[in-house]
């Protein structure tokens, strides 16, 4: 292990593949124009499930993936990933790190051995998260350390967390922060079964919400030692209280908050944004309201939620949701809240409903909370 | 300070009592990668409500924590780091069978940490790092490196795996900030660590 090093870790480039497609640039029309990539998706009609409104990436996306690598056409958690890792991968130089975020991996290899299908040995081994990161790392040339982190909705931030904390202990000098999670029946049978999901597609914070939308994707930053759009600091904790429910509270998610700030030297007052979890369920945005005035009292920032855009894509969703913020501040816009109508009673007045453009944001706090009573924040500040 | 508790098909302990022999049968259990029902009861006079609906990777690292027999002080201040190679692929291939809900919750690898942190009250940092090894190092370097970096005053380090595909197995140890560098070196696996200091009581005793 190598001695801490005083530094300071900075996000230099980004990549994603969502429902929107594939790169930076619909992303950036969506956070400007506010607007959700969740549908009727044909993949999953007839089945039984809650809904069948998701956000997945588009079908001929999913042919050009497989028609680049046919050895691995059946792999699709790590042609997702193998995507946005390639487009960062020219940019990092040195010895080069992966962390790879995700919940369930190639979860479809696991549907296809159940119902008696062909699945290649790719994909059965990607079916550990492990082999996985291990497969990217080598067909991406990365020699530096590599980790796979799997904490329910909090993986990508702990995974920026990780990657923070190799380079400050300079076991790296560069880390490639890779998130990916599928569209799978087992996810929509699993959220079915927990009742969690909205029939008509999820509304953050709103008045009605009932549940939230399940997504797809993959997105990857580059993390290196230098100034810029700086992560100045991370927190995470646990509620020790309910393993899919959130604490009533909020005290365990105001925690993390508060960890990520102090050990980022700011002072709740000092933020300009918050970048909320905001999946749609009743007893989530309710929570989050709670952890948002433990830590800010009376003068919570201006607060909004992605997940109406590109849904809850789960091991993706931090490192996705931090990229927007990274957007977010380049463009001068402050998110709104997609599928937002009116916000709920319990709601603070500061909730984000349509973006806010020629904001300057300096310092945006992004959370995230999961099962598992798992809570994890991380303080983000663009240099000037 | 640093404990350590350990345990395999050929024994279960800590590193102040040694590793001892199992319950007839249980054994053999463990050999075949399964953690049954009555293990808990084996082995502990407190009884733990929650056993029962718990898969076998929570099952294991629950008990590898409690074989530990440490009472946490300043529980916000507590880390845990779990490792995990097989994680949920038992649960997951259950719940593709039965569609239950309660399997469902068990999906996730780092429900085992919840489980841990309910019991414990912990409310410290966690991580859950899914490994291809088998020896639970990247647990013992990132507990080494939250204690190191002021993270966390202590920090639980836990490798647990219980797949079906090998004999189950877990090693945990217990540390505080201040413990002795030289005790764990550089690149050593967790659970070889453990055993060690298990067996090293035994022959003392």
């Amino acid at each position: 292990m190598g001695k801490p090093v005083d530094s300071t870790v900075t996000i230099t480039a980004c990549a994603a593949v969502t429902a929107l497609g594939d790169g930076l640039a619909p992303l950036e029309r969506a956070l400007a124009d506010n607007a959700t990539a969740l549908r009727s998706c044909a993949r999953f009609a007839g089945n039984n499930y809650q809904t069948d409104v998701v956000s997945a990436v588009p079908d001929a996306l999913w042919d050009e993936l497989r028609r680049d690598d046919p050895a691995r056409a059946d792999a699709p958690a790590f042609l997702l990933a193998h995507r946005v890792i390639r487009q960062l991968r020219p940019h990092a130089t040195g010895r080069v790190g992966l962390v790879l975020s995700t919940t369930k991996a190639d979860i479809t290899a696991l549907e296809r051995l159940h119902a008696g299908q062909p699945c290649s040995d790719a994909a059965r081994r990607h079916l550990l998260p492990g082999q996985l990161a291990a497969d990217l790392a080598a067909a991406n040339n990365m020699r530096g350390p590599v980790r796979c982190i799997s904490v329910a909705c909090v993986s990508g931030l702990l995974a920026i967390q990780t990657a923070a904390e190799m380079l400050q202990r300079a076991e790296a000098d560069a880390v490639i922060v890779a998130g990916v999670d599928l569209l799978s029946h087992f996810v929509l049978a699993g959220f079915t079964a927990l009742k969690s999901l909205d029939p008509d597609g999820c509304r953050p914070f709103d008045k009605d919400r009932t549940g939230l939308s399940l997504g797809e994707g993959a997105a990857a930053v580059l993390l290196v030692r230098g100034s810029g759009m700086t992560v100045a600091g991370w927190g995470s904790s646990n509620d020790a209280n309910h393993l899919t429910g959130p604490s009533r509270d909020g005290s365990g998610l105001a925690l993390a908050m508060q960890r990520a700030l102090k050990k980022a030297g700011v002072q709740p007052g000092e933020a300009d944004f918050v970048h909320a979890h905001g999946t749609g369920t009743l007893y989530n945005d309710s929570m989050e309201a709670l952890a948002l005035r433990l830590v800010f009292g009376d003068n919570i920032p201006p607060f909004s939620s992605s997940k109406g855009l590109f849904g809850h894509t789960l091991g993706a969703a931090g490192v996705l949701e931090t990229i927007l913020c990274v957007l977010a501040v380049r463009a001068g816009i402050a998110p709104g809240t997609p599928r937002l109508r009116v916000a709920g009673a319990d709601i603070p007045a500061s909730i984000q409903l349509a973006p806010r453009r020629g904001a300057t944001l300096r310092t945006i706090v992004k959370i995230n909370a999961g099962f598992g009573g798992t809570n994890a924040a991380l303080v983000l500040r663009s240099q000037p | 300070m640093m404990i350590a508790s350990y345990i395999g098909p050929e024994g279960f302990g800590n590193s102040r009592t040694g590793l001892q022999p199992w319950p007839a049968g249980l054994a053999e259990v463990l050999q075949r990668g399964e953690v049954p029902d009555g293990a808990w009861a084996a082995l502990f006079s407190a009884s733990c409500p929650r056993f029962g609906r718990m898969d076998g990777l929570s099952r294991l690292g629950l008990m590898a924590v409690e074989l530990l027999g440490v009472e946490f002080a300043d529980k916000d201040e507590v880390g845990v780091c779990l490792e995990t190679n097989g994680g949920s692929i038992v649960a997951d291939r259950q719940f593709l069978r039965t569609l239950s809900p309660s399997v469902f919750t068990y999906t996730l690898p780092s429900t085992a940490i919840g489980e841990i942190c309910i019991r414990h009250k912990l409310r410290g940092p966690v991580l859950c790092l899914m490994g291809v090894n088998g020896d639970g190092r990247q647990a013992l370097e990132q507990a080494q490196s939250w204690l190191q970096t002021g993270e966390v005053k202590s920090c639980l380090c836990v490798y647990a795996d219980a797949t079906g595909d090998a004999a189950a197995r877990a090693g945990t140890c217990c540390f505080e900030y201040g413990s002795r560098e030289d005790e764990v070196q550089k690149g050593e696996s967790l659970v070889a660590l453990c055993r060690r200091m298990c067996e090293t009581r035994r022959t003392e005793d």
